[in-house]
């Protein structure tokens, strides 16, 4: 199964059969003729147009995406607009509520919780190099890193939406579920174009004992 | 003062200007943007070759042009940035299926925007390939390909094995991807 031709016919197979472009490692090495089969069934099919169900889903996703796309959940709740954001970010609510408006409206600053203190989440041996964790820490949540001795950590909530981010071990970045959008482990946007605001940093340390604390809320 | 009016003039006069500037507004500009997005739809499952990746990949450059679509554009920039959109997904896709860098993709991939709608590319783009195949290729990848034959009913039509006929196969997609589609 593992020769070009029976890898590629797979392929074929599934795209004469409306199944997705499922690739595997080695398949690179056939993508002209991998390009070619999907040029061909998608001519075997003629000019597609969308289907009812997904143009509903797709106008549906239009009307409701933000009237201002870049409008942060930061900014938002600095306007006094995001309630209900502020519940969903849980430990965000304190720092924006405190601290200077237009320092909030910039993303990639450290969360600073009212009254916060440190909360024991992991031990260092449990951090693997380079894959992000998520811990919570009362109400602020985490995504901590290890590199080395180095610990770091940024908020568990997307700076656009107020959606939970979630590791995406392979490709190495935290994604939203709610929009496409990717953070790099330090909190920068992947998207060269429409690049989104940092996501805010939240404290952390190791003590003595080798255990990893984060500042969160009681 | 209104007192002598029909009920429905009354209704239809609005009490603030906004509702007369805004209402018509709204619909508009969701279906000029959808009317674009049919366009990428179609442009973006010609490469792909299935539904479910195309309507991924579209409601993908549906969410990066919102911005865009909300500015209310002329359509024909507004086409020329979905296009841009669209094939930096694509790029995006063929990248991280095959495990390469974007870099990597060489022209086989280019995912040029097409100079004639895609109503006609269909044709053009199988008459294009095919033709520039030699007839043991074309005929392999026409049987398979537009006529939808099995491994072994294209085995039985060219009085040759399921394993020829798979070794076929590749060689002629190998060769098809040579085919300049796009002048």
């Amino acid at each position: 199964m593992n020769k070009p031709e029976n890898r590629v016919d797979k392929i074929v197979s599934d795209l004469l059969h409306g199944r997705r472009l499922r690739l595997r490692g080695g398949d690179a090495d056939e993508k002209a003729a991998i390009a070619a089969a999907a040029r061909l069934a998608a001519a075997r099919q003629g000019p597609q147009r969308m289907n009812p169900a997904f143009r509903k889903r797709l106008e549906q996703a239009l009307e409701l995406a933000p009237r201002e796309p870049w409008l942060t959940r930061r900014a938002a709740l600095v306007a006094g607009l995001g309630v209900a954001a502020g519940v969903v970010s849980g430990g965000l609510v304190g720092r924006t509520l405190h601290g200077a408006p237009t320092a909030q409206v910039q993303g990639g600053g450290p969360i600073d919780p009212i009254g916060g203190r440190w909360v024991d989440v992991a031990a260092m041996s449990d951090l693997v190099e380079g894959q992000g964790m998520r811990v919570t820490a009362g109400s602020v949540g985490a995504f901590v890193f290890r590199r080395g001795d180095t610990v770091t950590a940024v908020t568990s909530i997307c700076s656009h939406l107020p959606c939970e981010l979630w590791w995406n071990g392979g490709q190495g970045l935290l994604d939203c579920p709610c929009h496409p959008a990717s953070f790099t482990a330090e909190g920068k946007s992947t998207d060269m174009a429409y690049p989104l605001p940092d996501l805010n940093t939240v404290h952390v340390r190791v003590t003595p004992a080798g255990r990893v604390e984060v500042l969160g809320t009681a | 003062m209104s007192a002598g009016r029909p009920p429905d003039e009354l209704e239809a006069e609005p009490d603030e200007p906004g509702d007369v500037l805004q209402l018509p507004m709204a619909p508009r500009a969701t279906d000029v943007a959808l009317g674009e997005l049919e366009i990428v739809y179609a442009f973006i499952y010609a490469r792909v070759g299935n539904r479910a990746d195309a309507e991924d990949l579209t409601q993908q450059v549906a969410m990066k042009a919102i911005p865009r679509l909300r500015e209310g554009s002329p359509a024909s920039a507004i086409r020329g940035y979905l296009f841009a959109t669209a094939r930096s997904v694509l790029g995006g896709f063929w990248s991280t299926r095959l495990g390469l860098s974007e870099v990597e993709l060489h022209e086989d991939l280019a995912l040029a925007v097409p100079q004639s709608p895609p109503s006609e590319e269909r044709a053009d783009t199988v008459q294009r390939i095919l033709a520039e195949l030699s007839d043991n290729y074309r005929r392999v990848l026409e049987l398979r390909f537009l006529h939808g034959y099995s491994l072994k009913e294209v085995a039985a039509e060219m009085h040759s094995t399921v394993g020829a006929v798979k070794v076929m196969q590749l060689r002629a997609l190998r060769a098809a991807a040579k085919v300049k589609v796009y002048p």
